[in-house]
């Protein structure tokens, strides 16, 4: 054996391991998505399984729920990064100067992030809670009425969307500040020298020189808030009346709950290929602005 | 007297923006330590924030709660899944980048960008499929089932293979001279220089295993299997349902997590992930 089919052979001895389980758990169950959202698959009846052609997107573009789920995640999506990415950038400006217990605010306002999503889904369903939650009880105190948060189909999303906020604002906050950071102080000095006021700064200083960091942010943020199910699933179960399903959650639904695979199969690669494709324009932008 | 006031105002404002993000740990900590009525008593004042007066009542919760379900066990899954997960983590990733870093190979290309395009799957939307494969290979509520998928991942193997191509090929070629073959290599020489690749890729995976729900939730029937995620479900779904029981569980799937972040946070930063990797 020469030496080089010798490298190939303990190559791939090297790559076995990643490439079987990429392949047995991402590669194998994409192309089945594929190829079962063509067919009327029923988790029970295996063997009665039929090619139906298009006849499951046909479906999903009648089913109300599918639809409503779409309209729900495009709230969530327009609603959270405004909030969350707004927030961190907010907070990192705030403790981005010298002070003396700044350590403390930062430790402060990453705190959330340390919780799991579960946690903080549990956590706040006890603070929300309409007639006996601490949250109302606060607002009572101070003069306003009480709120029906999630048991309000108007104000579940919305709530939903603060509690993400709330969770993952600190995190982005950190990388803010290490933007924040890179910037060389000699700009502001120089800014200084001009007479430059705070406000100006910031417009055509801060911001400008923030522009990768924002945006790489921006786009995490946005293929991470596509993917929502757990909040809604423990907070809401998708309710009231369907007003936080989400495409995921009801992916899970049909194909798990119902074991209709076809059906939820077709879902699947509809939604897969929406998030496939910012995912390709997230990586076209960060290239670009040379991130 | 104006730069004075002006520094109260801002310290003000800024300990009410603290407080936001801190009363609802405070809520869940201290709940977890009073009677289950007295948290209801309290929610109308500052009691609502403070543990009983009485420290003897401090880790009733805790004692009823251990009693009532079999929290030692489900602490032990979730410390035996994510332990798991994360040396699996870094030896099958660290394998695979050492491939991509430092070998010539047929098809390395071919391979390397069909491992970027898969980036672009998103796994969550493939969990109904990624079900069927574990019930086709028979892993189905097993141990096995909750930790293997979460073992190899691009983002992971590339951060690997670029930690690895800076390696010298001098060093690789001088151990070789003396006789070491490339499995010796990767666990004597490549493994322990790679230090700090290890530290983040051990620290995310720990807590992506940890934190997960979703997929254990699916595959494990027996609750002796469930991970502390799907047991604090399962907990708040229990009738009766007590609040400081539940405040109780949360706070013990929480404790872990802390001790990981403090010990690891300079690793944490690294994780936001695909192939924007430019915050330094």
């Amino acid at each position: 054996m020469n030496t080089t089919k010798k490298e190939s052979l303990a190559a791939y001895g090297f790559l076995a391991p990643a490439l079987l389980l990429l392949g047995l758990f991402l590669v194998i169950p994409a192309l089945l998505a594929i190829y079962y959202a063509f067919t009327d698959y029923y988790l029970l009846t295996p063997d009665k399984r039929q090619f139906v052609g298009l006849a499951n997107f046909i479906e999903i573009f009648k089913d109300t729920i599918f639809l409503q789920s779409l309209k729900n995640i495009v709230v969530f999506v327009l609603c959270v990064i405004p909030v969350q990415v707004g927030a961190a950038l907010g907070l990192a400006l705030l403790i981005n100067k010298q002070r003396r217990g700044n350590i403390f605010f930062k430790v402060a306002f990453f705190a959330p992030v340390v919780l799991s999503l579960v946690v903080i889904s549990v956590l706040w369903l006890y603070l929300l809670n309409p007639s006996e939650g601490l949250i109302n009880s606060l607002l009572v105190n101070i003069g306003f009425d009480a709120q029906p948060f999630l048991s309000s189909p108007k104000q579940a999303m919305y709530t939903i969307v603060f509690v993400s906020a709330w969770q993952g604002a600190g995190y982005q906050m950190l990388i803010f500040l290490a933007g924040l950071q890179n910037i060389p102080g000699t700009v502001y000095e120089a800014a200084k020298i001009d007479g430059v006021s705070k406000w100006q700064n910031f417009i055509y200083i801060t911001m400008p020189l923030l522009k990768p960091t924002s945006i790489l942010i921006m786009i995490t943020t946005l293929i991470g808030a596509f993917k929502l199910i757990i909040q809604p699933m423990v907070m809401t179960q998708g309710g009231p009346m369907n007003s936080t399903i989400t495409p995921v959650y009801y992916i899970y639904q049909t194909g798990f709950s119902d074991r209709l695979i076809g059906y939820s199969s077709a879902m699947t690669v509809l939604f897969g290929i929406v998030i496939a494709i910012v995912t390709l324009i997230q990586s076209k932008v960060t290239k670009e602005e040379n991130i | 007297m104006s730069k004075h006031g002006r520094k109260i105002v801002e310290y003000v404002f800024l300990i009410f923006l603290a407080c936001i993000f801190v009363f609802p740990l405070v809520w869940m900590i201290v709940s977890s330590m009073k009677p289950e009525a007295s948290i209801y008593l309290d929610m109308n004042s500052i009691k609502a924030l403070l543990p009983s007066y009485n420290p003897s009542e401090w880790f009733q919760t805790y004692k009823a709660l251990f009693s009532r379900f079999n929290v030692l066990q489900y602490v032990w899954n979730s410390v035996f899944y994510a332990a798991i997960v994360t040396i699996g983590s870094i030896i099958v990733n660290g394998m695979a980048g050492y491939a991509f870093a430092k070998f010539q190979f047929r098809g390395k290309k071919f391979l390397f960008g069909l491992l970027l395009v898969l980036l672009i799957v998103p796994a969550e939307t493939i969990i109904i499929t990624q079900f069927t494969v574990a019930h086709g290979i028979g892993v189905l509520n097993t141990r096995l089932a909750v930790v293997l998928p979460m073992m190899a991942s691009m983002f992971f193997i590339y951060l690997f293979r670029n930690f690895f191509m800076a390696v010298p090929d001098e060093i690789i070629e001088s151990v070789k001279l003396d006789g070491a073959n490339q499995w010796t290599i990767f666990w004597r020489i490549m493994l322990p220089m790679s230090k700090p690749a290890i530290a983040t890729v051990g620290t995310l995976s720990f807590i992506a295993s940890w934190n997960d729900y979703l997929w254990p939730l699916m595959v494990l029937t027996d609750t002796s299997k469930f991970p502390l995620q799907v047991a604090i479900t399962n907990i708040n779904t229990t009738e009766p349902v007590y609040t400081n029981q539940v405040m109780a569980i949360l706070t013990v799937s929480t404790i872990p997590l802390i001790i990981v972040y403090i010990i690891a946070q300079k690793y944490i930063l690294q994780g936001l992930g695909g192939s924007g990797t430019g915050i330094k």
